[in-house]
């Protein structure tokens, strides 16, 4: 048993003495910094190197590809970062690009201007993106940017008046590609600096918390929603943010090539770009200088004159990568280094660093009758089927109350309504005096309301740490005070951070993954806790560790706690009140003495041993 | 006034008989696996050069009828093939997604062999059979072929899945795959035939409308994309849906071919797409899923 209690902590006693003044340091488990650091050399070499040496070719094709690199670094972005599936991006690209080119070539425009509306047009054309990705996602949202990129220069042929149809148009940067003092073109400088700018953007959103609610948003609707993220705002904000970066690149299009056409712009374009965050591994920071240049750069060179063979290559690349590395070039390297740095010893994960060294004090008054959760005849059918049907439920603040019942009795419908996952089909809940029936999900997180799942909600694509401060990110954006007012203190969460932050989720337990789900709830600083079957997969020991945590959460934080679980020792040995559904009913409703005597409920502790 | 009425609705419903068995062939891997198969416009397309190689000069109706089956079962055995590649890293890898790339990549792969072997332009196959007269209209018979072979291949299907134990086992699948695998189903095998079957209505369908369309490098993606459409219009999974879905999408086409001109066509087929997926993203005859939390 790997999570024995008795193993050596990573966390220790000791540690949380020290008062947990450890300094921060980078972390390993992460190389986005170091990938970094080695994108944009490659992009600044790659750069510099064909302007100094005076090669025409090799200059203008570094060109291509750096510009190529910042397009495919926000394709990343929006693929893995936000979770958006787009096989448009070429149409955004080249929507900025024509823009330029009709706002030169035909109205005279100047640049400064010209790329301003690019870098607006090509935001428009986010937007439109980001419309149907509110309504749909994965494959049916590839279908329908790829659908946009063939009709992008299809468009571009049609409205021949405006962008003079299948001729393109033509214009000139003679000034832009003049080798300075240094040697090298002010384009050579402008494109390297887009794409070192790119690379940067993205690692630097990563950190901020409003990258890590995207990552949430992109892996589960529900728990962002549950710690107060709005999906849909997030996709829209990814595709802005990706637009106006796709755009920035478009706009340097025109003064490298000196002409646009609609040819330029087809579905393949796109495609090079959704294939090359594939092949150099997604999510990798390195990976998209590294896709680009296989994909591109390597046709290129190897058959510079068969310019058919080109798809060709592109299609058997990808496919080949994708049967050796399913996680791209760069992500199976990741991988490789990570395994040999892993050690065997799993992360020992106690929630009960976050209430501190403090003596057990009862500082919050227990029994003032104040209503927290008030369920008014609530029913809710699917189809033909009653999951819940009339029922009525009080949950008093400061009290751990425990949901009992047989599978399929409504226990989780009712947690599922409560934090608006799920709608009723008739009746009321009010929540702290809020009536919350027709609100949707992060709506009640923000009211101070937090949520643990029956299958852990924890992210692979993010550390330990990470998967915890998502839950101090909420904190900090519902800003009710929550962690001022009962959130533990600050050297509790630098000792976690420090323990946690060289972990990666794939070394934890499965039992302990839903205590990494408490500890993100109770970081979330929320009032009301409804917590999923917690108890599930945890060992004896861990069992007590746990009851004493809830009520320590109860008693020093003051949370009320709403507990579906099938251990009902564990729920007698804690709850202040028990409601018993069976059937979508409530049977029995009460304190634990009042309910151990009720035959509806005795039932339940026999059935099992019958089973 | 009537006639051009006519000409819409009847070059509509054949064009949308195309985009039906497109729909259907999409949905029968779908069912099985879950893959929405990128390559199927393709390998449309590829049953449509196989029509221009079968014969240049002209033919025989004997002989074209009994080449349909050599066509299906041709793009059988490389959809077959396909499959099994697309398959292949689903095994075991953590990456279920990577179907979207293999499947792009063989669609890639395909035109760019198309590219290599037409050159850039796009060539056409003559019909054996004389054109139709139909509602005063002339109308070319590949038009009524391919609404035909739409009809039969949906029959066909439904007796498939639901008389024979192969059917009723691959439809199993669809229902829940997990379930299906639990009960001893050999998965890999059912899938891999659910492939296979999609490539024979692709390959006939292309054969058979191979006189309708322009034989090319880049027209793939729009049968891929209009199968796409047609198959969401009807609802995901659903062959009776694909089978209205597809002529509804047709006429359309049509419609917007006349009234707004042929170039805007992909563009109102995106519309349509994207006002569907507003409105009813389940599809007339799909069935909105229940959140699992």
């Amino acid at each position: 048993m790997t999570s024995d209690a008795q193993a050596p902590a990573a966390v220790n006693a000791a540690a949380f003495d020290s008062g947990g003044s450890r300094p921060s340091r980078p972390s390993r488990l992460n190389s986005d910094n170091s990938q970094l650091i080695l994108g944009c050399v490659l992009v600044i070499v790659s750069a510099v190197v064909p302007d100094l040496l005076g090669n025409a070719y090799w200059t203008h094709s570094f060109q291509l590809v750096n510009l190529f690199i910042a397009v495919a670094v926000f394709q990343n972005l929006l693929m893995h970062d936000a979770g958006q599936t787009s096989f448009g991006q070429g149409a955004i690209f080249g929507v900025a690009a024509y823009m330029v080119a009709v706002a030169m070539g035909i109205h005279g425009l100047g640049y400064p201007l010209a790329a301003l509306c690019g870098i607006g047009a090509a935001v428009l054309a986010g937007l439109l993106f980001a419309f149907p990705a509110l309504r749909v996602q994965g494959y049916y949202l590839g279908f329908v940017t790829m659908s946009a990129a063939t009709v992008f220069p299809e468009m571009m042929v049609a409205f021949n008046k405006y962008t003079n149809g299948v001729n393109g148009i033509s214009l000139s940067f003679t000034g832009w590609h003049i080798r300075g003092a240094l040697g090298i073109s002010p384009l050579t400088m402008a494109v390297a600096l887009v794409a070192c700018l790119a690379l940067a953007t993205h690692v630097g959103i990563r950190r901020t918390a409003f990258g890590r609610r995207l990552r949430v948003a992109a892996e589960s609707t529900e728990a962002a929603q549950s710690l107060g993220v709005s999906p849909g705002m997030m996709r829209s904000l990814a595709f802005i943010i990706v637009s106006l970066g796709t755009g920035v690149a478009g706009v340097l299009y025109p003064p490298i090539v000196g002409f646009v056409s609609p040819a330029a712009f087809s579905l393949d374009l796109s495609i090079l770009f959704f294939f090359a965050v594939i092949v150099g591994g997604r999510g990798q920071v390195l990976g998209t200088v590294v896709g680009v240049w296989i994909l591109y750069l390597l046709p290129n060179i190897l058959l510079a004159d068969l310019a058919n063979y080109r798809m060709l290559a592109y299609g058997a690349v990808a496919l080949l990568v994708m049967l050796a590395f399913p996680d791209g070039v760069i992500g199976a390297f990741e991988r490789w280094r990570q395994r040999r740095r892993a050690s065997h010893e799993p992360p020992d994960i106690r929630v009960e660093g976050l209430l501190g060294d403090r003596p057990v004090v009862k500082c919050v008054l227990s029994g003032t009758g104040e209503v927290a959760i008030d369920v008014r005849d609530a029913s809710k059918t699917f189809g033909s089927v009653a999951a819940l049907d009339g029922v009525a439920l009080q949950v008093k603040r400061h009290h751990i109350h425990g949901l009992v019942g047989a599978n399929g009795s409504g226990k989780t419908s009712l947690l599922n309504i409560l934090s608006g996952f799920s709608r009723l089909s008739a009746g009321q809940v009010t929540i702290h005096g809020v009536d919350i029936t027709r609100q949707p999900a992060q709506r009640i997180a923000r009211l101070g309301v937090g949520r643990t799942f029956q299958t852990p909600r924890i992210f692979g694509s993010m550390s330990l740490w990470e998967n915890v401060l998502i839950g101090l990110d909420a904190a900090r954006a519902i800003g009710h005070g929550g962690v001022a007012r009962s959130g533990p203190p600050a050297a509790a969460i630098a000792v976690m951070r420090a323990a946690m932050e060289e972990c990666s989720v794939e070394r934890v337990p499965h039992g302990q993954r839903r205590l990494v789900e408490v500890t993100r709830v109770a970081l979330m600083g929320a009032d009301i806790l409804f917590l999923d079957e917690p108890a599930a997969g945890l060992s004896p020991t861990e069992r007590e560790q746990f009851k004493t945590l809830l009520l320590r959460l109860r008693d020093e934080l003051g949370k009320t706690i709403v507990l579906v679980e099938h251990d009902l020792d564990l729920v007698w040995g804690i709850a202040d009140t028990i409601t018993v559904l069976e059937a979508g009913k409530v049977v029995a409703h009460g304190s634990t003495r009042e309910i151990a005597g009720n035959p509806s409920v005795r039932k339940l502790f026999i059935e099992p041993i019958h089973a | 006034m009537f006639d051009e009425l006519a000409i819409i609705v009847v070059r509509g419903i054949g064009l949308g008989a195309i985009f039906s068995l497109v729909a259907m062939s999409m949905n029968i891997v779908y069912g099985a696996t879950h893959i929405l198969n990128f390559a199927q416009g393709n390998m449309f397309v590829l049953g449509g050069f196989f029509a221009v190689m079968a014969f240049g000069g002209g033919s025989s109706i004997p002989l074209w009828l009994a080449l349909i089956p050599v066509a299906a079962l041709v793009l059988a055995v490389a959809v077959t093939l396909q499959g099994w590649i697309t398959l292949l890293p689903l095994r075991q890898s953590t990456e279920q997604n990577s179907w979207l790339i293999t499947t792009m990549a063989a669609s890639i792969m395909i035109s760019a062999v198309l590219l290599l072997s037409l050159g850039p332009w796009a060539s056409s196959a003559r019909s054996p059979l004389a054109p139709i007269t139909l509602f005063g209209v002339r109308t070319p018979a590949p038009y009524i072929a391919v609404t035909v072979l739409a009809l039969f291949w949906y029959v066909a299907l439904r007796l498939f899945l639901r008389r024979t134990l192969t059917g009723l086992a691959i439809s199993a699948l669809s229902q829940d795959l997990d379930a299906a695998r639990a009960a001893g189903l050999k998965v890999r095998r059912l899938q891999l035939i659910s492939f296979g079957i999609s490539g024979l209505i692709v390959g006939s369908a292309g054969f058979v409308a191979a006189p309708l369309i322009s034989i090319a490098s880049d027209t793939g993606v729009r049968y891929v994309l209009n199968g796409f459409i047609a198959a969401v219009i009807g609802g995901m999974g659903s062959n009776l849906g694909a089978l209205i879905g597809g002529p509804l999408v047709g006429i359309v086409a049509m419609l917007a071919t006349y009234t707004v001109g042929g170039e805007f066509q992909s563009l109102v087929s995106l519309l349509l797409l994207v006002l569907m997926l507003l409105l009813r993203p389940e599809g007339i005859f799909g069935r909105s899923g229940a959140r699992r939390v």
